[in-house]
């Protein structure tokens, strides 16, 4: 096999596991924080590149959008959970029902605002040239997206106040309780950021992923069984199985067919699953 | 200065304990004693705010305690866990840390004062909490509540399942900073000797309602009351 066409393959499955994990990482922190899984997350990034686009139509820098993309989406999720979520805490099926009911109602309003089709923002006409094949550079520069989100929460998780009281509140909920910690407020803070950096995701990924109002469907599914098989230790085990689990489908969709790359993807989920019920990082001992 | 006034309380719709009175002045050490399952766990979390009154109220300074225990917790009650409860997840440090900042302390200054306290955590302050033996987490779970700067400390069977040079040193911790800090302390033990070593007077509870109070040196003295009430 040529090595050109190897480092090819290689190179932009690196890019499919670093784009499926931005998609995630949002998802990983409400569910490795608050114990909620929010199925409307898929919804938040499609609320996300939606507001992104609007703002760049309206004339503004596409990257001075993304801020602006983020804010929205932080706004909108600290608003669900204080009318939705905190009602129902401890009740993770009530709240996987709200939160698709959420998706559902979030998806009609795309549908009534935006239509179901709409234009893309064009993908920035820079590439690479390895061999005979040339790579598109704004994939690849998700790598370093991803890289920098990764940071950017373990950071915020590990050295900040609002950090050690968010994992306190999910590790021991009564003790954090007792030694005066208001897991109301952090649980809103931490759902507001779960939905900004799905927000996030949406906005930077609009040059690849075009806006519609299903975008979120595509997303949601990956990203849910990424941080399931991801287990306790949400954001290096969501980074190992975005790695494992989009860069393997990837790889095997390039050399055989799309299909045949989803069903690894998923095949690998149910595997991974039978054989660590709790997760890959069950059994680590790590922060984060 | 900390009251429980006819606390009446348990789980779903079983009563665990009822009709309970009780007060610890300030800076005194009192001690709750009854075999397992007396309701001595429940009384404590009846108190930080943990279960919901059935009926009665806790009292802190004489006014009304907040029924949320965030803000019992701010008001300066500091709670020591049966089974110690530290962040597994976490480290030495940050588990000291972040009850300081939920309380409104810097939470830099607390970590160098309870390394400052708790020589035996020095070493292990980079370690998460999950990794530590029993007896040092009870430590770092008396650290964790110290560093919310309570004026009461309830500990809960603190005794229990750790080594005896550990006891020790717990009880000597626990002395000197009710006589350094003034803070007072409500224990619940079955370890005796422990209690007749901090404690000034004692509750005996008996099926989920306190049967009797008593000092110290009538505790002592009774060895038939040690048999019948406490099984020692």
């Amino acid at each position: 096999m040529a090595p050109d066409f190897l480092a090819t393959v290689l190179l932009s499955s690196l890019s499919s596991a670093a784009i499926l994990l931005i998609a995630t990482i949002g998802l990983a922190v409400v569910f490795g924080l608050m114990g909620v899984i929010n199925l409307a997350h898929g919804e938040f990034l499609m609320i996300g590149a939606y507001t992104a686009l609007t703002v760049t139509q309206a004339g503004v820098p596409y990257v001075l959008s993304i801020p602006v993309a983020v804010a929205v989406t932080m706004a909108i999720g600290a608003l669900v959970e204080v009318l939705v979520i905190s009602r129902l805490y401890g009740r993770i099926f009530d709240t996987m029902l709200a939160t698709w009911g959420i998706s559902i109602a979030f998806y009609q309003l795309a549908v009534l605002t935006f239509g179901t089709v709409s234009p893309g923002i064009g993908m920035p006409q820079i590439s690479v040239q390895i061999g005979a094949y040339s790579l598109a550079v704004y994939p690849l520069l998700m790598n370093g997206v991803a890289l920098a989100m990764l940071g950017f929460v373990y950071l915020l998780m590990t050295r900040s106040v609002y950090g050690m009281k968010a994992r306190a509140s999910i590790q021991v909920p009564e003790m954090a309780r007792a030694i005066g910690i208001s897991s109301a407020r952090v649980n809103t803070m931490t759902f507001a950021l779960g939905c900004g950096l799905a927000g996030f995701a949406g906005a930077v990924l609009l040059p690849i992923v075009p806006a519609t109002p299903s975008m979120g469907f595509a997303f949601v599914i990956k990203a849910f069984l990424t941080v399931v098989v991801a287990g306790p230790v949400t954001l290096t085990g969501s980074a190992l199985a975005a790695l494992g689990l989009g860069g393997g489908a990837s790889v095997t969709a390039s050399f055989l067919t799309s299909v045949a790359g989803d069903a690894f993807f998923f095949v690998a989920t149910a595997l991974l699953l039978w054989r660590y019920p709790l997760g890959i990082s069950a059994r680590w001992r790590r922060k984060l | 200065m900390f009251r429980l006034v006819n606390a009446t309380g348990g789980y779903g719709k079983t009563t665990i304990i009822r009709d309970v009175s009780i007060a610890v002045m300030r800076g005194e050490v009192v001690a709750l004693l009854g075999r397992n399952g007396v309701g001595k766990s429940t009384l404590m979390r009846f108190a930080i705010g943990s279960i919901p009154a059935m009926a009665g109220h806790v009292e802190i300074d004489g006014k009304l305690a907040p029924a949320a225990p965030e803000r019992r917790a701010r008001l300066g009650v500091g709670y020591v866990p049966q089974g110690r409860f530290v962040f597994p997840r976490m480290t030495v440090s940050e588990n000291i840390a972040v009850a300081a900042a939920a309380t409104g302390h810097d939470h830099r200054a607390a970590v160098t004062a309870a390394l400052a306290d708790f020589p035996m955590l020095r070493p292990k302050r980079d370690d998460l909490a999950g990794g530590l033996s029993g007896g040092q987490q009870q430590v770092l779970a008396l650290a964790r509540a110290l560093a919310t700067q309570p004026r009461i400390l309830l500990l809960d069977e603190p005794t229990e399942g750790v080594q005896p040079s550990i006891i020790d040193e717990i009880a000597g911790i626990l002395k000197r900073i009710n006589a350094e800090r003034g803070i007072a302390i409500l224990v619940a033990e079955q370890d005796l000797d422990f209690c007749l070593s901090i404690a000034g007077r004692a509750y005996v509870m008996e099926k989920g309602r306190i049967r009797m109070e008593v000092d110290r040196d009538t505790l002592r003295a009774d060895t038939a009351l040690q048999q019948n009430l406490l099984g020692v």
